[in-house]
């Protein structure tokens, strides 16, 4: 019997295109997505301590969200709050034991507190007259 | 191992004829695991990751020996649980690495989430699964309920029924599997214990013969630290339903790729694989039984005795499940007054009370101009044998529904009406 094959596949539009298995270059060119901030899920912060940090870098690597940063021209570790969920990855990789879980009930801007993560402007302005 | 290595010269040459086979190579004595484990050996697989379940954990044992008499040049991962193991898996072949794992009965639900990102990252793992029963029983009988769970996850799906098919699926799957047409992940099933676990004689072919069928993996955009590259996809929206149907294309693509490469084994090996669809005396048959599965082997058997008694039966039996060969089954199916589907699995309070291969091919039917007679035969349900005399009575069955061209059941289970 000749084998026939209907064709069961999508067509994709060339513009609608997008890289094999979702792979992108690091450190991502996509940007921040606003639309979904996941700090509001935290409930322990991070929270560095310069003096004990050694720069090993773990933690970047160690974070499934990409939230843990170089600032200060690359010579410090630094939080993306807005996306960091609070996993507390970062302080299990870190050799030097410098990154401590606090508390957001301890901070002043602690999520709880917060309305900025819950209202944010540019959604407002989405729904605004 | 003890039943490897055993000389069965006059039983293999017996052997030579039932099986219609001929080809050229070792004979070995081999269960479908010690099968699996030394195709897997040829194909120089570079990582394993385990945890033990029975019955597939004798692939890892064997495996496990193999390294350690350095037969085999592997990195063998204990995973902490059957997620673990996938999840080594996904990162090994991520990086580059021919990666196998496996599992069976309860181990492969257990690893649900991890199935979806491989196949999503497109890494072609391939998982050595020897079906079990879920819980309950937890026996360790074959239901194939265990992998069909997973056939909407993205991953290639095919049962071997021999030892012997077992050894060709595994090369067959990664050569499929890795073809840049297509990277997806693959589920090479056997029954637990018919098929894993009774030895048969398999014909084992050179190192240079696998070598020369399958090349090295080369996946693109594999991890490495000096060109850092975000696998996972983090996208926007707007893409989402775009990565869904590049995966659906990669699967659906792989019609064409299956085709060439089991018809470029059996051109190497000396076998006679059709691609997706064994036929078993099905030329002049009016009715068949439909099945995926060791139990075919045993429905076979049952099939030459009707015969003798001048019934038209034949037996058709689906070498894949995922991707579901539909133009090739609506032709091979629509000619028949009656099929009866032997479901080794269950779908609790699915359409008309059948399992899930019948819904397959009601659907390959539904387009056809000729539908015939569907009916659903549950058995060797909790890993029970299906027993000769119980293919006698799924001919009789199909027999009576060609004549009157109705059955009066959806669903028959067998060791129930027919007692």
């Amino acid at each position: 019997m000749k084998t026939r094959f209907k064709k069961y596949t999508v067509e994709i539009p060339e513009e609608m295109a997008i890289p094999f298995a979702g792979i992108v270059e690091s450190p991502k060119p996509n940007g921040e997505q606003p639309m979904m901030l996941t700090g509001g899920w935290r409930i322990y912060r991070p929270v560095i301590d310069s003096e004990k940090c050694v720069m090993c870098k773990s933690c970047v690597l160690a974070c499934p969200d990409a939230t843990v940063l170089l600032v200060d021209g690359g010579n410090k570790i630094g939080f993306n709050l807005d996306y960091c969920k609070g996993c507390g990855l970062c302080t299990w990789v870190c050799p030097v034991n410098a990154i401590d879980r606090v508390p957001e009930l301890d901070f002043e801007d602690g999520v709880p507190f917060q309305d900025a993560l819950f209202l944010l402007p540019h959604v407002e302005a989405l729904y605004a007259d | 191992m003890a039943n490897e290595d055993v000389k069965v010269g006059r039983q293999a040459e017996e052997d030579k004829g039932a099986l219609g086979d001929s080809r050229p190579g070792t004979i070995k004595f081999l269960t479908g695991l010690g099968a699996a484990a030394h195709a897997l050996r040829m194909a120089d697989i570079d990582v394993a990751s385990s945890y033990p379940i029975r019955p597939y954990t004798g692939v890892m044992m064997m495996l496990s020996m193999m390294a350690a008499r350095g037969e085999l040049d592997l990195e063998f991962v204990h995973g902490e649980g059957e997620h673990g193991q996938l999840g080594i898996a996904h990162g090994a072949s991520s990086a580059g690495a021919r990666a196998m794992t496996g599992s069976s009965g309860v181990g492969v639900v257990y690893a649900m989430e991890v199935y979806s990102p491989i196949s999503g990252g497109r890494c072609p793992v391939q998982m050595v699964i020897a079906d079990r029963t879920l819980d309950p029983p937890g026996d360790f009988g074959s239901e194939h309920t265990d992998a069909l769970s997973t056939r909407d996850q993205g991953w290639m799906l095919g049962w071997a029924h021999t030892p012997q098919e077992v050894f060709d699926n595994t090369l067959m799957y990664y050569r499929i599997g890795e073809d840049p047409r297509v990277y997806l992940p693959q589920m090479n099933c056997q029954d637990g214990y018919f098929i894993s676990h009774i030895p048969q004689r398999v014909v084992v072919p050179t190192q240079e013969e696998v070598n020369s069928f399958l090349p090295p993996l080369e996946f693109p955009d594999a991890l490495d630290p000096l060109n850092p590259l975000g696998h996972g996809p983090q996208i926007f929206p707007g893409q989402g339903h775009v990565l869904e149907a590049t995966r659906v294309n990669a699967m659906m693509g792989t019609f064409p790729v299956i085709d060439e490469v089991v018809n470029d084994f059996n051109k190497r090996f000396g076998t006679s694989y059709d691609p997706f669809v064994e036929q078993y005396k099905c030329s002049d048959a009016e009715y068949v039984i439909f099945i995926s599965g060791g139990h075919a082997f045993t429905g076979k058997f049952a099939v030459d005795h009707m015969r003798e008694k001048g019934m038209k039966i034949g037996l058709v039996r689906t070498r894949w499940v995922r991707p579901w060969p539909t133009d090739y089954l609506a032709d091979i199916l629509s000619k028949f007054k009656a099929i009866g589907v032997v479901e080794t699995n269950n779908s609790f309070g699915a359409a008309r009370q059948c399992g899930i291969l019948t819904l397959e091919v009601a659907t390959t039917l539904y387009q056809c101009d000729n539908k015939p007679v569907l009916t659903a035969f549950m058995a060797g349900l909790g890993g029970e044998v299906i027993r000769l005399d119980e293919f006698y009575y799924m001919g009789d069955v199909l027999k009576d529904a060609a004549a009157k061209g109705s059955t009066e059941r959806t669903a028959y289970w067998i060791g129930f009406h027919n007692v």
